[in-house]
């Protein structure tokens, strides 16, 4: 089977005018929009060490473990889905105190970098959605 | 400068965003792309220009008339660049901190 080494890692930043405390359950409460949990069509969430959660939209099943929550400061679980070809990549979530704010860091790391992974289909029914009638026969299967 | 680069930059500026998302509507003259800006024809030129060095848009004699038209294809590279859950995050993150700001600002009425 061919599994490829190469990983990769994405790092996200935003700044939320709450304290961690509440960034952090916020995180976790599936009511709140934003989470992955909120968008959800079915969930499963179990936030505790060793937890599980399950979520699906639009048909894909997402899977993980939960392996580190330290409230307010840090959440990390594991994320399976079609993307990541059956392989365990890792979410850690931060959340630091910056005055009245708190400043929080995703980063999602060891996501395959295969072809299938990359975002194709999506990124051109982004501009398929700008430019219609412009892109000839894309490869757009959505809709 | 490579390809992607020249792509991005050329899509980073409202003003050729709106110059391509006008011809991708169909070709047009130059005094016709210019004509919604309030910006001087140089401007518009130097604009232009960028979209062309980035394979965007081409220009077309027919007759009398020179007509530019938009090409899709540059952007399939910038398409494949975006990793799906570099999209998928940024969009939650932008909800989870409007939810926030939104309800600050609740609070302060």
């Amino acid at each position: 089977m061919e599994n490829s080494k190469k990983t990769l890692e994405f790092k996200f930043e935003r700044t939320i005018p709450a304290p961690p405390g509440e960034v952090f359950d916020a995180w976790l409460n599936p009511k709140i929009p934003g989470n992955p949990w909120n968008a959800a069509e079915k969930f499963i969430l179990d936030p505790k060490v060793d937890g599980l959660f399950y979520w699906t939209l639009k048909g894909t099943s997402h899977y993980g473990r939960f392996t580190e929550i330290e409230r307010p400061d840090r959440i990390q679980h594991t994320w399976m889905s079609p993307k990541t070809l059956g392989q365990e990549s890792i979410v850690t979530l931060t959340f630091k105190k910056q005055g009245e704010d708190t400043l929080m860091t995703l980063v999602h790391s060891d996501l395959p970098d295969h072809e299938l992974a990359r975002g194709h289909e999506k990124g051109w029914n982004y501009f398929l959605d700008i430019f219609p009638g412009q892109f000839g026969n894309g490869s757009r299967k959505e809709k | 400068m490579d390809q992607l680069t020249n792509v991005l930059t050329a899509i980073s500026h409202p003003t050729r965003r709106a110059i391509i998302w006008q011809l991708a509507h169909g070709p047009a003259r130059f005094l016709d792309v210019a004509k919604p800006f309030d910006t001087a024809l140089n401007a518009v030129s130097k604009h232009l220009k960028l979209l062309e060095r980035a394979g965007l848009i081409e220009r077309r004699k027919q007759g009398r008339e020179v007509y530019i038209s938009f090409r899709g294809e540059p952007l399939r590279e910038v398409a494949g660049w975006v990793h799906e859950y570099e999209r998928f995050w940024n969009e939650r993150l932008d909800q989870f901190e409007h939810y926030f700001k939104g309800k600050k600002k609740k609070e302060k009425r």
